[in-house]
């Protein structure tokens, strides 16, 4: 088996590959700088109208309580925060590539979705209790971490089965087997394509090194908590595929985040609550 | 006949004919719970093994220990009767390699499968069957009144766990 194309090869033939947007990408760089500002952010959303008007209709949405209230994009990035627009504006963005099928990972319409939405969630809770990094980095990193699936799934499509069996005759996890049968994982995938849009550092490595944050050189806490959300997210079903729970979880993440094991299940309860809520609001406004 | 999904936190009671669905479960368990002779049958997907003491419920459904006894209560406001009642439970998984560094803690679905069981045990009811742990998750079917309860997986397909109105037909037959 082994390589059979490059993981470059792999991302320029996979038709369909959706590209970010380019106001998205400078919102996202712009959040995270020092000089952000309210009204510089509300001036790179007024140049795509289409994405200012679902950001808009997201902070009017019943999510936030102020249902109505919020008449422009400047007053929105203000009563929410830039930061807290900035995901918004990747909700919409990214809700359509989330939301198809992957037939190669065993993923129905908006299953994806559900997995990452939840992972962004249970990641931004992680963060909050942890209180070691921002909440909003790991919201975004948590929201696109499995993006190399986008690639990856034409390429597995009929080899689905097999790398199941593989799986639960070798006692390998997902990534191993996919490493086995393509000669890389979703996440080296993931990370190249993050790398490719010039998406945030945190975004690349989460991507990268989700299921195996030990392994990278020097450890990076929006990687542990986007592990963590992407366990929960895994465990409690959101969005299960093919690989269902075939991953490995690394508890020094936790060590790091500063978290006690006891902390997991209220994190759980928040989760469940949360993201609830935010889907029955956000998602007939992005879909 | 009527399908009602039981979605994460949620307790469906109903008299006569029903079918349930538990979509999707990894660590959360499924507990179906069947009085034929009543014919008023329950599910419930149970997502954390206790309620926090400091925390308010914010659905009841949630917990196995706020959970179960609020299902069974439900059951015999309806008619049925907990010597009559026959329980299956499916689910409970964990993720498939956890690097096991005493932390069971985090191994949500092990500690559901016990918080279920110690609930039901409590309540003086028998598990008639029951498909928990493993690292695979389950989607549960449980349709009333044949008592069928199915556990469909990824790489098993569909299996019947149990018939939860077998007593009945064999004293019928
Ligand atoms: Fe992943
Ligand atoms: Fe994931």
């Amino acid at each position: 088996m082994g390589v059979i194309i490059t993981i470059d090869e792999m991302i320029d033939r996979t038709a369909d590959l959706p590209v970010i947007p380019a106001v998205a990408l400078r919102i996202m760089h712009e959040a995270d700088s020092n000089t952000a500002s309210a009204s510089q952010i509300a001036m790179l959303l007024a140049r795509d109208p289409a994405l200012a008007s679902r950001v808009l209709r997201l902070a009017n949405s019943a999510y936030y309580g102020l249902s109505g209230q919020v008449f422009g994009l400047k007053e929105a990035v203000v009563v929410l925060g830039l930061r807290c627009v900035k995901n918004l504006a990747l909700v919409a963005v990214s809700y359509p590539w989330l939301s198809k099928p992957l037939h190669g990972y065993g993923l129905d319409p908006k299953d994806l979705w559900m997995h990452s939405h939840g992972t962004a969630v249970a990641a931004m809770l992680a963060a909050q209790r942890s209180g070691r990094l921002r909440d909003d980095e790991a919201f975004t990193a948590g929201l696109l971490h499995d993006i190399g699936k986008l690639a990856m799934n034409v390429w597995l499509e009929r080899k689905t089965e097999a790398l199941i069996q593989l799986s639960s005759l070798n006692g390998w996890s997902f990534v191993e087997c996919e490493r086995t049968v393509l000669g890389y994982d979703h996440g080296q995938v993931g990370g190249r394509i993050a790398e490719r849009w010039n998406l945030p550092l945190s975004v690349i490595d989460s991507a990268r090194y989700h299921h195996e944050p030990d392994a990278r050189p020097d450890p990076s806490l929006v990687v542990d908590a986007v592990h963590l959300g992407d366990y929960l997210a895994s465990a409690l079903g959101f969005g299960m595929g093919a690989d269902g729970l075939q991953y490995a979880l690394q508890p020094n993440t936790l060590v790091r985040l500063g978290l006690h094991p006891q902390d997991i299940d209220r994190i759980a309860d928040d989760l469940e609550r949360e993201r609830r809520l935010q889907a029955e609001s956000f998602e007939e406004i992005v879909a | 006949m009527e399908t009602f999904g039981v979605g994460m936190s949620e307790i469906v009671v109903r008299k006569g004919a029903a079918k349930y669905l538990c979509l999707g479960l990894g660590s959360c368990i499924g507990v179906a719970i069947y009085d034929p002779r009543a014919d008023v049958s329950g599910m419930i997907h149970v997502m954390l093994p206790a309620a926090f003491p400091d925390r308010p419920v914010d659905q009841i459904g949630k917990f196995a220990d706020t959970g179960i006894p609020a299902l069974l209560m439900a059951m015999e406001k309806m008619g049925a009767n907990k010597r009559n009642m026959k329980v299956a439970i499916a689910g409970g998984a964990q993720v498939f390699k956890f690097n096991n560094t005493g932390t069971n803690q985090l191994d949500i679905g092990r500690r559901n499968g016990e918080a279920v069981i110690e609930q039901l045990t409590k309540a003086g009811l028998k598990i008639l069957a029951k498909d928990i742990g493993g690292t695979h998750g389950r989607t549960v079917t449980f349709t009333v009144p044949d008592g069928q309860v199915e556990v469909k997986t990824l790489s098993q397909g569909v299996s019947e766990l149990c018939n939860l109105a077998d007593n009945r037909e064999r004293s019928a037959a």
